[in-house]
């Protein structure tokens, strides 16, 4: 598969988010496939993203595939036990998935079910070491399975959060269960990034750096106040601000591409992973800008 | 502790609406200290009952009410108010009731209260729930802190993307566990071991209700 084999080699990567429909109408998230599949090397498929129900992330990933596209299938630990889990892992690869990002999940009360029971039978860091069980011929019990696993895993990392070093604590047992490469929260400070890198770099992972493309000045300010581990500097703000109502969401997009161009001209990562969150039809248009396309 | 919090009146009113004469329990150790089976509560209890035009044939404080021995003992000497009575209400835990359900095999019994958690006390009636009796304890692991219950996740293995300045993302009421494990295993210098120990997934078979123990027995077992 193409993505694994291009992060592997230390070509940079371009990966997209596109989140299954809340019903069955998948007329969008086809067009936002089509549109991506051949811009990007690999679209991840959220799994009941913010804890809100939608199509499970499975379906969304086969489609991608009949469409020629290479999915990431998003897995979180919110919603399914350990058996579960392993089952949904047997007929994603089945089906033809080979990426797979563990996460834990946003908790039940972000979402629009928050009566629902949360799972967290088991999380990230042992999500990893079921995977790698899998890969390995074995389920989580140590049974033989008939047929092996060749997941490649991912996981998340936070390079903002605050305070930091549990968080890193946390990515080196991510790294240690067999994670082989990490997308981030969205990150808008290159200079504070490129220290998160100097130690990253320690680790034998590949390192794709999320970003998420920036409306206006009132939705950084927003994401500063409200979404943890995102750190939107004064600078950009000010930036979008000069814009002007008109023009922010052009300047918003510019300010990705640069990013963009800068991760990739000065080797900071190894890979760029764009967050649209509605967006995605401007992700062509922030490739094109950032000298990719 | 067991923390119990009182039923809601008009809603305990509905669920007696068929009796008319009771005998109350309560209990002398939490729900004491909670303020739901005390002589206090028994009494508060008992002038509300009466202002509903119910009869309350008498009430006793066991000394604790999950024992079913000492309380059946204790009991005997109110056989006759007992007897009259055509319902009997339990101001403690859910075990304390079954308790007494256990003792009344012919009489409806019915919980005054609901019961919550396991809780520390930390200031006069004022509780928050440490330990959630998973039935393998992993605190040797956590510094001392306990994410199976203070984690809205139970995460075991540090934090998760949604904590921000220390704080959970379920609540910014809620002190992030894992900000707090790790802060107090940077303080006893075992940070070293919190960054090289994978916490495997819990044995939640340990958990499967209904759980029973013989200690005892496995005294005997030992010897
Ligand atoms: S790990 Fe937590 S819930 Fe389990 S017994 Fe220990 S303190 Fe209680
Ligand atoms: S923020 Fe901390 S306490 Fe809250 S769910 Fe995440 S790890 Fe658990």
């Amino acid at each position: 598969m193409a993505f694994r084999e291009k992060l592997e080699s230390g070509e940079f990567v371009v990966t997209a988010e596109v989140g299954p429909p809340k019903g069955t109408d998948i007329e969008e998230m086809i067009h936002h496939i089509d549109l991506l599949k051949d811009k990007v090397d690999a679209i991840n498929f959220t799994d009941n993203q913010s804890a809100v129900m939608r199509m499970n992330s499975l379906a969304g990933c086969k489609i991608a595939l009949e469409r020629g596209a290479e999915p990431i299938l998003q897995m979180t630990c919110r919603d399914r036990n350990r058996i579960g889990l392993q089952s949904d892992l047997l007929g994603a690869y089945a089906l033809g998935v080979r990426n797979v990002l563990c996460m834990t999940g946003d908790h039940v009360s972000a979402g629009d079910h928050k009566q629902a029971k949360p799972v967290y039978d088991v999380e990230s860091v042992q999500l990893l070491k079921i995977v790698d069980s899998l890969n390995n011929g074995k389920d989580m019990a140590g049974n033989d399975l008939k047929g092996a696993t060749q997941f490649f895993q991912g996981a998340v990392v936070t390079p903002e959060a605050n305070p930091l070093e549990p968080q890193l604590i946390k990515f080196e047992k991510k790294v240690k269960a067999g994670a082989k490469f990490f997308q981030t929260q969205a990150i808008y400070d290159i200079e504070k990034f490129k220290e998160f890198m100097k130690y990253a770099r320690k680790y034998p992972v590949k390192i794709i750096a999320g970003l998420v493309v920036l409306k206006s000045a009132g939705m950084a300010k927003f994401l500063n106040n409200f979404v943890p581990g995102i750190v939107v500097p004064d600078e950009l703000i000010e930036e979008l601000k000069a814009a002007g109502k008109e023009k922010a969401l052009d300047t918003g997009l510019d300010i990705c591409a640069r990013h963009i161009r800068q991760l990739k001209e000065e080797a900071i990562c190894d890979g760029v992973h764009i967050m649209a969150i509605g967006m995605e039809d401007k992700v062509p248009e922030i490739l094109e800008r950032a000298g990719l396309l | 502790m067991i923390i119990t919090k009182k039923k809601d009146f008009k809603d305990l009113m509905e669920n007696l609406k068929n009796y008319q004469k009771f005998f109350l329990i309560g209990c002398s150790e939490c729900a004491s200290l909670c303020g739901t089976g005390n002589e206090e509560a028994i009494k508060e209890l008992t002038e509300a009952l009466t202002a509903e035009g119910k009869e309350v044939t008498g009430g006793f404080v066991p000394k604790t009410g999950c024992q079913v021995l000492g309380t059946k003992k204790e009991l005997k000497a109110f056989k006759e108010q007992l007897a009259e009575t055509d319902c009997i209400l339990v101001m403690s835990c859910g075990a304390g009731t079954q308790t007494a359900v256990e003792l009344f095999p012919d009489k409806p019994v019915y919980p005054t209260n609901d019961s919550l958690f396991l809780g520390n006390m930390t200031r006069f009636q004022m509780f928050d729930e440490r330990c959630s009796l998973c039935g393998e304890c992993i605190l040797d692991k956590t510094g001392g802190i306990c994410p199976v219950t203070t984690c809205p996740k139970g995460l075991l293995n540090g934090p998760c993307g949604g904590m921000q300045e220390g704080h959970c993302e379920v609540s910014p009421d809620i002190p992030c566990a894992w900000v707090r494990i790790y802060e107090r295993m940077k303080k006893l210098d075992k940070l070293e071991e919190f960054r090289v120990t994978i916490v495997e997934a819990k044995d939640w078979s340990q958990g499967q209700k209904p759980r029973t123990l013989y200690a005892r027995e496995k005294k005997k077992k030992e010897e």
